[in-house]
């Protein structure tokens, strides 16, 4: 029944066992540290998203409807069969003011998965939808503008070599305000690729 | 000078049961990293690939455009007998932002093989997805720009008494609506890339 034994001296362990519990509450509060940065400049990018979304809202409610109402009658007699000239008198037109809408309801439907990214800046689930459908969004509006621009460029400068005349001389107003359209559209393919950028920064991680 | 002390009994079986606890330390795996980095690796090796094809597309449509030259060999009511893409201003911008964007492809091989070789580096996969979404709108600026050119070469315009100039020069329309067409699957491949990028940065 040899036992072995020893004899532990226990002196004064009351700052000992302070500073483990110490040790505990600072990397709690350590934990709690470093998501605040991350979080901090997320939700900043988060909030310019959404103010970059109200904005191309605008924009691009603005460009459809301007290129719906580009209307004009000539008063006067020209050689020309035609004395009037409007969106519809163009297919590429009709597709313009048709995908810019669809693009502008699209936006109007994505308010609420960026005021969830706002919320929740470090959630990855709605900025991943967000940066895929903005993708696929881009690359509409894209096609819509630049279609629409093309058009506009034909009807400014004509083609000698096909015989297509510039209409824009005789129908001013009609070109000028189709070109503000086309403009408008464009200035939305910017604020997009900002919105997609924007949306990668936020998902990557550190 | 009163010391506390306690006698404490160490029995003489306990070796054992220490050496069957001891190795708990190192067994912790980094789960994260090495599983993450598989399937980056994998998305990486996918974009690559990606690249290549978006390469062949971009370089089809732009030579296919700029070889479709057309010189009919009859007379017609047309003053003109010849149509190249240098006749249409859209065409000739096509031609010119197809060869840019597969020099931009050409040129952002090295970092895709970058990404495969680090699947965690954020910088390479962020630059390359804000280029890629640049590139994108310029790739569907030219081919949506061409396409609605080549729509107004099929059908024309009453409206505007713009003729379909198909109906004389068939092979040319028939060359940039191959090209046109090559250069929408560009655009998809592109689309597909920036997803790619997206869904590879993105953290646990």
């Amino acid at each position: 029944m040899a036992k072995e034994s020893t004899t532990i001296d226990i002196g004064e362990t009351s700052t000992v066992t302070k500073s483990t519990s110490h040790a505990l509450v600072d990397e709690k509060k350590k934990g709690f540290v470093t998501a605040a940065p991350g979080g901090g400049y997320k939700r900043g990018l988060t909030i310019f998203d959404f103010l970059l979304r109200l904005a191309a809202i605008g924009i691009t409610i603005g460009a459809s409807s301007v290129m719906f109402t580009a209307e004009e009658t000539l008063p006067f007699f020209t050689q020309f069969l035609q004395f009037q000239a409007g969106y519809d008198d163009f297919p590429t037109f009709q597709f313009f003011v048709i995908a810019i809408a669809i693009v502008a309801s699209y936006l109007v439907l994505s308010l609420p998965f960026s005021i969830v990214t706002i919320v929740r800046p470090l959630a990855v689930a709605p900025r991943l939808i967000l940066l895929i459908s903005d993708t696929v969004v881009l690359t509409l509006t894209t096609a819509a503008a630049a279609a629409a621009a093309s058009i506009v460029y034909l009807a400014h400068n004509g083609n000698a070599n096909t015989n297509w005349l510039p209409i824009c001389q005789q129908f001013g107003d009609f070109c000028q305000t189709a070109s503000t359209a086309v403009v408008a559209a464009s200035i939305s393919v910017v604020f997009f690729i900002l919105l997609i950028v924007i949306s990668a920064i936020v998902l990557k991680r550190h | 000078m009163k010391n506390e002390s306690t006698v404490i009994d160490v029995p003489a079986e306990s070796s054992s049961a220490m050496k069957g606890s001891a190795p708990l330390i190192g067994v912790a795996r980094d789960h994260t990293t090495s599983d993450s980095g598989g399937y980056k690796r994998g998305l990486s090796i996918f974009d690559f690939l990606l690249r290549l094809a978006a390469i062949i597309a971009a370089s089809v449509a732009a030579g296919t455009m700029f070889t479709s030259d057309e010189t009919l060999p009859f007379f017609t009511q047309f003053l003109q007998f010849e149509a190249g893409y240098d006749d249409l201003p859209t065409f000739q911008f096509f031609v010119i932002a197809m060869s840019m964007i597969s020099g931009y492809l050409l040129l952002s091989l090295p970092f895709s093989v970058v990404t495969i070789v680090r699947p965690l580096a954020t910088a390479p996969r962020l630059l390359l997805l804000v280029l890629d979404t640049a590139a994108m709108a310029f790739n569907m600026a030219a081919a949506s720009s061409a396409a609605a050119i080549g729509y107004l070469a099929h059908n024309g315009n009453q409206n505007t008494n713009w003729l379909p100039i198909c109906q004389q020069f068939g092979d040319f329309c028939q060359k940039t609506s191959g090209a046109v067409v090559s250069s929408f699957v560009s655009v998809v491949f592109f689309i597909m890339l920036v997803v790619l990028s997206g869904v590879a940065l993105k953290r646990h």
